[in-house]
């Protein structure tokens, strides 16, 4: 088999591994402020090694660089939600907080 | 005379303009038509950026952000490798809670990327800004945060070329164990926005 698409492959797994642990997270753990830990990291590491994954595949370069402006804009709007979520819930200044 | 940020700072909107439209250009590919959409939007996003972020001296130090790249990647692995750890061990292994740290750092670019980034290290969360406290909600409370957050802060102020004080003078003002939003009712009469509408 093609070593290159074996390593794609396996990246692309790894990916998957985090997106599921992130989830499990979502669901087991006990308070929102836990829950945003798992999504956040687990997104940002899960969507970076499917990105790593997709890299063999790409047909050009600037497709590379779209992969990665993702991936980039991902981790900052991710981390920027999160905390934004954090400080709403923490200042318990919203409509929903129990 | 007040004037429009574009005119008052030719420069900077012009580079950020270009800077909106290689986003653009990347996400969507070379094409014409697609600019129906995308130029409409660089304008409004050059706007806004230059409304939210004032244009003035940046000193980004790009021997630093090569050290930093790879310093943030391993550190990433390392958070969702822990995470991935504690939620799927039968036993559930988390401890959260609340810590209070004092950031050094000045400027707000500055301090934008240590609150973000402090969310993708391992087993913290940035939860709340407010002043110089940082309140990091950390996953184990038993574990050591400080230290990964002195790390992170140090290589952030070589980022932007400044300077902190010695490591000694900064110190945690209290730990609390779980969460408690009832207690920060007090956080309410504090203004939201204390510079107001013009």
């Amino acid at each position: 088999m093609d070593p290159v698409a074996l390593l794609s492959g396996a990246f692309l797994v790894v990916g998957a591994f985090f997106f599921i642990a992130g989830t499990v997270g979502l669901i087991r753990l006990p308070d929102r402020f836990s829950r945003l830990h798992a999504l956040t990291k687990a997104d940002n590491v899960g969507l970076g090694f499917i990105v790593l994954g997709l890299m063999p595949l790409v047909p050009d370069l600037f497709y590379g660089l779209k992969l990665v402006l993702v991936w980039l804009l991902v981790v900052i709007a991710g981390a920027t939600g999160a905390h934004l979520i954090a400080k709403r819930a923490l200042r318990g200044d919203g409509e929903d907080v129990l | 005379m007040y004037r429009h940020p574009v005119f008052a700072h030719p420069r900077a909107a012009t580079l950020r303009a270009i800077g909106f439209a290689l986003v653009w250009l990347i996400l969507v590919g070379p094409d014409a038509a697609s600019w129906i959409i995308g130029g409409p939007f660089v304008v409004a996003a050059t706007l806004a950026s230059l409304r939210l972020s004032k244009p003035r001296e940046r000193n980004l130090s790009v021997s630093s952000l090569a050290g930093f790249i790879p310093y943030f990647l391993v550190e990433s692995l390392r958070g969702g490798l822990d995470v991935a750890a504690r939620v799927l061990l039968p036993r559930l292994r988390v401890q959260p809670g609340n810590q209070e740290y004092r950031v050094s750092l000045r400027s707000p670019e500055a301090r934008l990327v240590f609150i973000d980034s402090i969310s993708l290290l391992p087993g913290t969360l940035s939860a709340d800004l407010r002043g110089d406290l940082v309140t990091v909600h950390a996953l184990d409370v038993r574990t050591d945060v400080v230290e990964g957050l002195t790390t992170l802060e140090r290589r952030v102020a070589a980022l932007f070329g400044e300077s902190l004080p010695p490591a000694s003078d900064r110190t945690i003002a209290r730990t609390t164990a779980g969460r408690s939003p009832a207690d920060e009712t007090s956080a309410r009469e504090t203004p939201s926005h204390p510079e107001g509408r013009p």
